[in-house]
């Protein structure tokens, strides 16, 4: 019997041995892997962790001790001193009533425009639809110059509807795209329940369609949002007023101005960067799933 | 039978109506400024006086013997190849690492993906910190003598805007990577396994194909992204040294509306345009074709 049994229980030894040594390659080719990306996050947080060290030096600590040093005291003078040259109490108002209101008109609009799409199989809305999507592959950047011309023609230079308007005009392509994507998942027989029922095409739209798209205004919503929320370039060319001002705007100013000191300009930083970041790491799950629902379904 | 008919009729013109708000908003914001950039484009009008003279093609012309647009192309269209190529590799071999059993990967995601949230506008005045303050100061620590000043010479410029774009934006991408991995059914990997398939046929046969769709967004979007480049620019370079980091963007904003030349300004505009959704349906159709083929 032992002879019989010998053999097997070697090679039983053996199997196990081999288990044994891959399962160990696999752990330290595993811990090389994490080794280096631990490094790798660790160099994409240092400028992260760079501007949190200089929000918190003095002016003095800038100059005189070593920039890698970390302050002797967490100073929040910096953070006060930002408030105040970021106007922050206006800029950060405006900031967030135009990403508000353009986000809102959008998904509003976007929706309508989706679903009217989705529904009509004739020639004149596929048509509509291919007209939105050539916008997706014009960045509203290239056209910067004429689409000033077009605010300052109609007056929409320096106003905040002005601003609002070509946000939503600009997002309509990406949004279109999103929400059509989408209308596969909403129930047909809800629809034409409704419409036996004797509802008119605004009404099935505003109670049935718009609730049942909660998920795609919700990606939608955050993937627009943070892009008006840092843009830049539209808010330059059509507000000039200090009134008016949004939070990039006068964190350029700020940057141009305290070249040399940027203590504050750090902190600046902190505070503009907080409340997206906020945003993000609590509904992170809605925006990757916005970012891949737009980009996958394609 | 003609009831029917005019009920559906004004049920048609009810859809109608619901697209059309977005429809003229669309309308105004985009195509009437891209109508309006042609029609400009064949003036010297200068963005101010009342009164402008059609001259044709000449606008055009120009823009093929000026040397500091050619030097703007040039910068863009390197600074676009560099940025897909190393922008989609990192995201890419980022996500894989990610997918795979890596201890804390939320912790990694989340510190690859935050700097995508800053505005490019933050993003340039915080490199410029780091290449001119931050950086210098590890050659006294380390004793080295590394050129960290990448923003002050011509030749540097455009790796130390790439350094830049790409911690921004390598988070973004990897998000969609890793995404699209996840969503491959592990069954396919283990019945490979069973065939005693290498990690590398793994990766060639199962996992690339299954991306194609995610590469092609990537791609489209980082060469669209990179190619559309300004604001970066604003906080960091300037367009400078010189006009070495000078983009297209950049440099339709100082003829245009610095340099007071609207009428050239929009014919660089329009030549953008065109070439922008040029390289945007060639990627396309070439990425949908081997989509289909892998």
């Amino acid at each position: 019997m032992s002879k019989i049994a010998m053999p097997e229980k070697k090679l039983l030894r053996f199997k196990n041995k081999g288990a044994n040594k891959k399962k160990t390659l696999n752990k330290t080719k595993r811990g090389i892997i994490q080794i280096l990306m631990t490094l790798v996050a660790v160099l994409f947080a240092t400028p992260i962790l760079t501007i949190i060290n200089y929000s918190f030096k003095t002016t003095r600590e800038l100059y005189l001790s070593s920039p890698l040093a970390l302050p002797q005291s967490p100073n929040f003078a910096n953070y006060i001193s930002a408030f105040r040259k970021l106007d922050l109490h206006v800029t950060f108002t405006n900031t967030f009533f135009y990403t508000f209101v353009s986000v809102a008109v959008l998904a509003l609009l976007c929706g309508a425009a989706a679903w009217a799409i989705a529904r009509n199989k004739s020639k004149i809305f596929q048509g509509f639809y291919i007209y939105f999507l050539l916008g997706i592959f014009i960045p509203y950047q290239s056209l910067f110059l004429s689409i000033y011309i077009v605010g300052f023609k109609t007056g929409l230079v320096n106003t905040r509807m002005g601003l609002i308007l070509m946000y939503i005009a600009t997002g309509m392509s990406f949004g279109v795209f999103l929400m059509t994507s989408f209308m596969s998942t909403v129930p047909l027989e809800l629809e034409e329940a409704a419409k036996i029922d004797g509802c008119s095409v605004y009404r099935t739209y505003f109670c049935i369609v718009l609730p049942l798209l909660k998920p795609a205004i919700a990606t939608l919503t955050i993937l627009q949002a943070f892009q008006i929320w840092n843009d830049y370039l539209m808010a330059s060319l059509f507000i000039s007023s200090q009134k008016l001002r949004t939070i990039t705007l006068a964190m350029q100013l700020l940057f141009s101005h305290q070249a040399s000191d940027y203590t504050t300009a750090m902190a600046a930083i902190i505070i503009s960067v907080l409340p997206v970041t906020i945003l993000f790491v609590s509904l992170q799950k809605y925006f990757v799933q916005g970012m891949t629902a737009g980009a996958l379904k394609s | 039978m003609l009831r029917k008919k005019s009920i559906n009729r004004f049920e048609k013109l009810q859809y109608f109506s619901l697209v059309l708000p977005g429809l003229i908003l669309f309308t105004i914001g985009l195509i009437v400024p891209m109508l309006l950039s042609f029609g400009y484009s064949l003036t010297d009008w200068n963005g101010l006086a009342p009164t402008f003279s059609y001259i044709g093609l000449e606008n055009y012309r120009r823009f093929f013997s000026d040397t500091f647009a050619t030097q703007a192309w040039n910068f863009t269209i390197k600074f676009t190849i560099w940025n897909t190529i190393i922008q989609n590799i990192l995201a890419l071999l980022f996500a894989v690492v990610l997918n795979s059993a890596i201890k804390g990967e939320e912790i990694y995601r989340t510190i690859l993906f935050v700097p995508c949230l800053f505005s490019a506008i933050i993003v340039g005045f915080v490199w410029l910190r780091m290449f001119s303050n931050v950086l210098p100061a590890l050659n006294s620590l380390l004793g080295t003598d590394i050129n960290f000043l990448l923003f002050g010479s011509a030749k540097t410029v455009l790796t130390g805007l790439l350094i830049a774009n790409n911690w921004q934006w390598i988070g973004y991408w990897m998000l969609i990577y890793l995404a699209a991995l996840q969503s491959i059914p592990n069954e396919l990997y283990e019945s490979a396994a069973i065939d005693g398939t290498t990690t590398l046929q793994k990766f060639r046969h199962i996992t690339l194909p299954l991306l194609a769709p995610a590469l092609t967004i990537c791609i489209v979007g980082i060469t669209t992204g990179s190619l559309k480049m300004y604001e970066l620019l604003v906080t960091s370079t300037g367009g400078g040294p010189g006009r070495a980091s000078t983009s297209i963007v950049y440099h339709i904003y100082n003829t245009a509306i610095s340099g007071r030349q609207y009428g050239y300004g929009s014919a660089v505009t329009v030549l953008f345009v065109f070439i922008l959704l040029l390289v945007a349906l060639l990627q396309l159709s070439v990425l949908r074709k081997r989509e289909v083929q892998l």
